[in-house]
């Protein structure tokens, strides 16, 4: 067995594991609806038209559920670099160290620095400037998102670095920031924060067009929803791809493992071509005990001919070989997700052509609406999936081919590791099952169609404190909005 | 060699610059969310979920970026120091998993509590109950962090190997998981809970209207953990000349500068609390954070040249010049833009609130 599989080396891992995979679920709505909330909020300002500021204020509730749960898991992740891998932490200092330190000013505080305002400025600030404000939050959180996977993409395919006196001496920075697989990865995972998005606007507006709720107004929100996915997911199933060549060139041994591929030659001497539906690997991680498999396939995903050398596992020494299970169910996980989610918007626009995207119409499809609920939750299956598949398939590295994971790890016991991964899977379960609780709440709800639209009245109270009048203008309010002031 | 002595001074140069900027964001993030988490904590003392909702409906738009301060002095300390930041957060790994137990509990009761129906009370509970742990193992920490650790180059998990290119390099934590146990750490945790308290009920008085009943209730606890904060300062004081290696400077030819800081100090004191008695509410909340400012800035000149005393120097735990040099070129000008917006959100959310505030939902 590696290293990376005994005991206090793999409690290290899961430590880790279960506190990135509990952040990630909260950060692509705050990346990806903020920019969403931020649009619903122009048209509004630009339209006048109240819905969109009632779909708005809807669905900022819901994400300030969500930012507050992103924010407490993610206080952890800036900590937990030192804490569980101490000495990596050390040695990429030069390099990871000072990229988070950019994400903290540049993006962490960035976006504190806009949320209070965004959130609980409505009749504070004037309407322009609220609207900065929620641009700026959009804006900060996406750059997190470019500097978290600046980070992690080098940890995949490092660049610009000497080894030197233990620690990773930054040569050339230009290299580092922009290695190769920050250059498709980050894309890849900001178009699933927006995808992300989407879909949780689609299941949201469909589940409330079955339920016969304000049916118009989210029928409103689902035409340009559905019209954003027809273009997104195909690009992100296009990215994704061309991240898999990038891992392939870059990262032999992580794509081997997301095939299952074992071995690069057949015994006839010809290479092996085959990609696996299903694979079972053995005890010992040098081949299948059973697979269903296609020829030709792997060759054509990967090096898009028939017959292109796909270096399988076996070139690889045992103690340079990842695990496959994960990395191979996760991989074919998220695919398929990915290509429903792409049917799923398909249809919807087909729908739209056949003039059903009406409420109305909408109600004589219900098993559309119904897998329309449903995908609102299948992309975050995709989110973890992904991540773990990208995260397994790096091991035994965690700085591929010059950090293996044990030099990293911690000077700390299986009882601590312990505590640790008890103690946050208690409070992180309460994070999630708290938040998807008060998720429901709020959709059963329903949005809040009677109460005055701020700066239509003065509103005592309101929010953290006293409304006074703004001191800020509204900047680019239309003269119907004037009116209402 | 001439040009690896003027690298060396660079070196020097900058990370002095990011020691003093780390300490600045310190007594940033202290002063800010140690007011708010001492006014969490004071929340456990009232008994309607109204008044504890109203609290945090004064903090509701600014206690995200309080606290993120806290996350820019982690940035800082990584991007400037991972030395430092990989060993002590290590070292710290038990203080710090509490503590930050508690900014989750905290955080997310925020959002829940506004919600809640039935489960209001234990968000409630939450709120209060995490920013108490919180502050209790901040303080753990800090005193930790004042005593120094133990630290080796072998391999952190004992784990040795011909070809390993990382032993016998950087110097890693090698105390155990309890370490940072001792009774200063829990005395520290101790007063951080006290001068939250005082920070949190003179920042509720700032930011409720006088005749409002939680207004009357934290003046008066205000008073009372003034006193207890004094207290705290003097035997924080003594403890630390007694035990700690640097203290002795406080005495040394540089005396006198010492002990202006310290009548400045007993000064902003004395005016905090007239201020305070007089129910200036904002002067005294003012000279509060002017306490915390010299007592930090004291506390980062007595450690001099030591970042984490007798243990990382300034010099050693910072990261190679080239990256500090690339540090400070681009992040030196976010700083002042920081300020700026923080200081823009916290004056939108500056009007004084009632306890009403409480029975609101958004």
């Amino acid at each position: 067995m590696i290293i990376e599989n005994t005991l206090p080396i793999m409690l290290s891992r899961l430590d880790f594991a279960f506190i990135t995979s509990m952040h990630i679920l909260w950060t692509p709505v705050t990346i990806g609806m903020s920019w969403l909330l931020f649009f619903l909020e122009v048209a509004w300002l630009r339209s006048g038209n109240e819905k969109w500021y009632r779909l708005q204020r809807f669905f900022e509730k819901l994400f300030i559920v969500n930012f507050g749960a992103g924010v407490a898991t993610g206080v952890t992740m800036e900590m937990a670099f030192g804490i569980l891998y101490g000495p990596f932490s050390q040695a990429v200092g030069p390099f990871f160290g000072n990229i988070l330190g950019f994400e903290t000013i540049t993006a962490f505080m960035y976006e504190a620095g806009f949320i209070g305002l965004m959130i609980f400025g409505w009749g504070k600030i004037g309407k322009g400037m609220h609207a900065f404000a929620t641009f700026n939050v959009a804006l900060s959180s996406s750059l997190s998102a470019m500097w978290i996977l600046v980070a992690n993409g080098w940890m995949q395919s490092p660049r610009g670095v000497v080894l030197k006196d233990g620690l990773f001496q930054v040569t050339n920075w230009w290299n580092a920031i922009f290695n190769p697989n920050f250059d498709i990865g980050f894309p890849h995972m900001w178009i699933a924060t927006l995808e992300l998005s989407l879909f949780f606007f689609a299941a949201v507006s469909a589940w409330f067009i079955l339920k016969n709720r304000n049916a118009d107004l989210f029928t409103t929100l689902l035409k340009p929803t559905l019209l954003a996915l027809v273009v997104i997911t195909p690009l992100q199933i296009f990215l994704g791809d061309e991240l898999g060549r990038e891992v392939a060139a870059d990262q032999p041994t992580s794509l081997a493992a997301m095939e299952g591929h074992y071995h690069t030659y057949l015994p006839n001497g010809k290479f092996n071509t085959g990609w696996h539906i299903i694979a079972i690997p053995n005890s010992k991680n040098d081949g299948n005990v059973f697979a269903i498999t296609i020829p030709h396939v792997l060759s054509l995903l990967e090096t898009h001919t028939l017959n292109g050398k796909v270096t399988g596992l076996d070139h690889f020494a045992y103690k340079d070989r990842p695990d496959v299970w994960v990395p191979f169910y996760a991989f074919r996980a998220m695919v398929a997700i990915g290509f429903f989610l792409f049917f799923m918007a398909l249809w919807g626009n087909w729908l739209r052509l056949q003039g059903q995207l009406n409420a109305a119409g909408l109600r004589r499809h219900p098993w559309f609406l119904r897998l329309l609920v449903l995908s609102g939750f299948l992309p975050y299956l995709a989110v973890w999936t992904g991540w773990w598949t990208r995260e397994i398939g790096r091991q035994p590295w965690v700085v591929y081919g010059l950090m293996r994971t044990w030099q990293g790890v911690s000077h700390m016991g299986v009882t601590a590791e312990s505590a640790w991964f008890i103690g946050y899977i208690t409070f992180e379960l309460m994070v999630w099952g708290g938040a998807w609780y008060f998720f429901s709440r709020i959709i059963q709800k329903g949005p809040d169609l009677t109460s005055p639209v701020i700066g239509s009245a003065p509103s005592e109270n309101a929010g953290g404190g006293l409304a006074q009048a703004s001191f800020a203008k509204p900047t680019f309010g239309k003269p119907t909005l004037e009116k209402n002031r | 060699m001439d040009h690896i002595d003027q690298i060396l001074r660079i070196h020097s140069a900058l990370s002095t610059f990011w020691w003093i900027l780390l300490g600045l964001f310190f007594v940033i993030y202290i002063v800010l969310d140690g007011a708010d988490l001492g006014a969490g904590v004071f929340s456990l003392l009232l008994k309607n979920e109204n008044d504890r909702a109203a609290i945090m409906a004064s903090m509701a738009g600014t206690w995200d970026a309080n606290e993120t301060w806290l996350v820019v002095a982690g940035g800082v300390i990584f991007g400037a120091f991972p030395l430092v930041y990989g060993s002590t957060f290590n070292y710290l790994m038990i203080p710090l998993m509490f503590a930050l137990w508690g900014i989750i509990s905290r955080a997310v009761a925020f959002e829940f509590h506004v919600h809640a129906k039935g489960s209001r009370k234990f968000w409630g509970l939450m709120f209060g109950l995490g920013s108490l742990i919180a502050a209790f193992f901040a303080g753990i920490a800090l005193g930790a962090t004042l005593l120094g650790f133990p630290m080796s180059t072998k391999n952190a998990q004992g784990i040795t190997s011909s070809a390993d290119p990382f032993a016998n390099t950087v110097p890693h934590f090698s105390g155990n998981a309890l370490s940072f146990l001792s009774p200063f750490s829990i005395w520290t945790g101790i007063g951080a809970v006290i001068a939250g308290g005082l920070a949190g009920t003179l920042y509720l008085c700032a930011r409720f209207k006088q005749e409002d009943p939680i207004y009357q209730k934290a003046h008066a606890w205000a008073t009372g953990f003034s006193y207890l904060a004094l207290l705290a300062v003097v035997i924080t004081l003594v403890w630390s000349y007694a035990i700690m290696p640097d203290a002795a400077k406080w005495t040394g030819s540089g005396w006198f500068g010492w002990l202006v800081l310290l009548l400045a100090i007993l000064f902003s004191a004395y005016k905090m609390m007239t201020a305070h008695a007089a129910h200036r509410d904002f002067p005294a909340l003012l000279w509060c954070g002017l306490i915390v400012v010299l007592m930090w800035g004291g506390m980062w000149a007595t450690n001099y040249p030591y970042i984490v005393p007798q243990t990382w120097t300034i010099d050693a735990g910072g990261n190679p010049a080239n990256d500090l040099a690339i540090l400070t070129l681009f992040m030196t000008g976010f700083v002042p833009v920081m300020i700026m917006y923080n200081a823009y959100q916290l004056w939108v959310f500056r009007h004084r609130i009632t306890h009403l505030a409480g029975y609101e939902s958004h």
